[in-house]
């Protein structure tokens, strides 16, 4: 009886915070409808959402702001997970989702698809095959023959990321000049190309289904590798299953909305700060903390000096590189 | 495509009518009006537009020029001619729209520039219900062609043929007076930082051209190509001519006097000319091919 309580106490301090990232993210997304270069007042967003209103905002808020908010919540939701898998992983706190080099495959796939002038869905279905295509050399390298360790694997991601932002600026420079604008803006990442959410949030809801059964070994794992194997853990197993996994998930959100920067990085640092080090409750708070924060970011990006269109990169990293450090001082 | 714009012109029909309506001209029979785009785009109108966004500075000016100023109802940033432009609701820029702001203009007709304009936000435009005319301007025919469909569209039809005929003619006449002129070799310099110029196909080539002037860079692949200087000096132009960073700004040039070999510095034939009435395809593109014209003449004068 005793051993029970104490568990039930412990679920609810994992879902007491749970809780309070779930309300500020769908407080997020009533932000994203409400705010936009038009204004819409309370009451006649409320009549929008309950199928009536003015026939103008229906299209701005179910049209523009609504599928725009999702795909900012489901690639920041993403981002974050797939960056605190990585940590987890290369038990590196620099790790990101980029780190390995994803994204420049991504970009470089993704670069070469604008440059033949293709449409954008096929720049997105481009910039998928790129991240595939990046995960698999780096998986083949890495795994190769011998030893394998996450530093090995670090080593030949980032010697990758090198390789493709080699690729990415011989690409800039040989670009039209009439290309720039659009291959920049994708590169920084930008949610106005996004098209439909549901890939981004089916994934997202998929993925948590899978990592929330591995909170426990994880926890062992980030330990350390020997200690987990020492504990029953099969370890290679596992850090390759987190490899693969965290790479699809960065690559369906490349896909959405080009390179998104920070979220991956940041997000769950800030819950690790905030919440400790458990991953049962650090990997379901990413993806709610980091579809909240991308959300806002999007929000802010679309309304802050409009009609002029912000990067979403910009935002985020001005938003959160403050908060971060706020946070991480308060820590001590 | 066709039916697409049909099924455009379907959905705009209450808004058009409505307008109508409250501009108490409902007795007044509207006659359809369609024209054929640059993206090779049926576009149809159950009348002519009233309220139009354009979605780049060169097409807005050439909306201005159609006679359907007072109907352009938005534009987007730098749209800075004629005056009255500098004054309308913003868009975005053109690479990045305000799709937002766009849509609550309540336009009838918006004019997007192809390949400039990101293609997934016009293409939402489109899937929304509104027509969307695609223009891409490349030469003094273009222009012409544009500002008559222009007018078409927003029901200036004579004012629209009237200044397309008088840019027309003006072409003629000064493709007419320098028909014989001696061919003078000429780099332009659109960039210096990279080091930037024009192939054969951007206009400013085409109007190079037209009074004997010899673009070095013509078979360039792209339409704005990055070089060396080493290439312009191998090329050794007998007049370099730029429109520099907007206004009249000689660092640009006085750079090319450290090539003393180079025979447009031995000459002195470093040229400016005014950027606004070059860098857009617009009817100010005569003055501006004028102002080329007579750099070349002085040019010929110092052989």
């Amino acid at each position: 009886m005793a051993d029970a309580s104490v568990h039930r106490v412990s679920r609810k301090r994992r879902l007491r915070p749970l809780a309070w990232l779930a309300l500020a993210a769908l407080l997020a997304l009533a932000i994203a409808l409400a705010l936009g270069s038009v204004g819409i007042a309370p009451d006649e967003l409320a009549a929008v959402l309950l199928g009536g209103g003015d026939a103008l905002h229906q299209t701005l808020v179910l049209e523009l702001r609504l599928p725009r908010a999702l795909a900012a919540f489901g690639t920041g939701a993403l981002l974050a997970l797939a960056g605190a898998l990585m940590q987890i992983l290369l038990r590196n706190p620099l790790a990101d989702p980029y780190v390995l080099g994803l994204s420049g495959g991504a970009s470089v796939a993704a670069l070469l698809a604008m440059l033949a002038g293709a449409s954008m869905a096929l720049v997105s279905g481009a910039a998928f095959v790129g991240a595939l295509v990046s995960i698999l050399i780096v998986f083949g390298l890495a795994h190769g023959t011998g030893s394998w360790t996450p530093t090995r694997l670090l080593l030949t991601g980032v010697v990758m990321a090198a390789g493709w932002g080699a690729l990415i600026s011989f690409l800039l420079a040989v670009s039209p000049v009439d290309q720039l604008p659009g291959m920049l803006y994708w590169l920084m990442g930008d949610l106005a190309y996004a098209g439909s959410p549901w890939p981004v949030l089916s994934v997202a809801v998929i993925s948590l289904l899978v990592v929330t059964p591995l909170g426990r070994t994880l926890n062992v794992l980030a330990r350390g590798g020997l200690q987990a194997a020492a504990l029953g853990v099969a370890v290679r197993p596992l850090e390759w299953t987190l490899y693969l996994l965290a790479s699809l998930l960065t690559a369906v959100a490349v896909t959405t909305a080009g390179s998104v920067g920070f979220v991956g990085l940041m997000v769950p640092h800030m819950l690790r700060l905030r919440l400790g080090n458990d991953q049962r409750l650090i990997l379901p708070a990413s993806l709610l903390a980091g579809g909240t924060l991308l959300t806002l970011a999007d929000t802010l990006a679309r309304t802050l000096i409009a009609p002029q269109q912000l990067p979403v990169g910009v935002i985020t990293a001005l938003l959160g590189v403050p908060s971060f450090l706020y946070l991480l001082s308060r820590s001590r | 495509m066709h039916k697409r714009a049909r099924s455009v012109s379907m959905a705009v029909l209450p808004l058009t009518l409505i307008i109508g309506l409250g501009a108490g001209l409902p007795g007044i029979a509207r006659a359809e009006v369609c024209v054929g785009d640059d993206a090779g785009h049926e576009l149809c109108l159950e009348a002519p537009a009233k309220r139009i966004v354009a979605l780049s500075p060169g097409v807005t000016e050439l909306l201005f020029a159609a006679g359907a100023g007072e109907r352009v109802v938005g534009a987007v940033s730098f749209s800075d001619y004629p005056v009255a432009a500098q004054a309308l609701p913003r868009v975005g820029s053109y690479d990045r729209l305000d799709l937002e702001a766009l849509l609550a203009l309540e336009p009838d007709l918006v004019v997007a520039w192809q390949g400039g304009n990101p293609r997934e936000q016009v293409e939402r435009l489109s899937r929304l219900g509104l027509p969307v005319y695609f223009s891409d301007v490349e030469d003094f025919a273009g222009v012409a062609g544009t500002l008559e469909r222009f007018g078409t569209l927003a029901g200036t039809p004579e004012v629209g043929a009237t200044t397309a005929a008088s840019l027309r003619e003006e072409v003629a006449t000064l493709r007419e007076r320098y028909a014989n002129a001696a061919p003078v070799p000429v780099f332009y310099q659109v960039w210096e930082q990279p080091l930037m110029t024009i192939n054969g196909e951007h206009w400013i080539s085409r109007s190079l051209e037209l009074c004997g002037g010899v673009n070095l860079f013509a078979d360039e692949s792209t339409l704005a190509p990055r070089i060396g200087v080493e290439s312009v000096l191998a090329r050794d132009p007998e007049a370099i001519i730029t429109g520099g960073m907007g206004k009249p700004d000689s660092t640009w040039l006085e750079a090319w006097r450290d090539f003393p070999q180079l025979t447009a510095v031995q000459r002195d034939n470093l040229f400016f000319v005014d950027p606004d009435l070059v860098q857009r395809a617009t009817p100010r593109l005569v003055e501006g091919t004028r102002q080329l014209c007579q750099r070349l003449e002085v040019a010929r004068g110092r052989r």
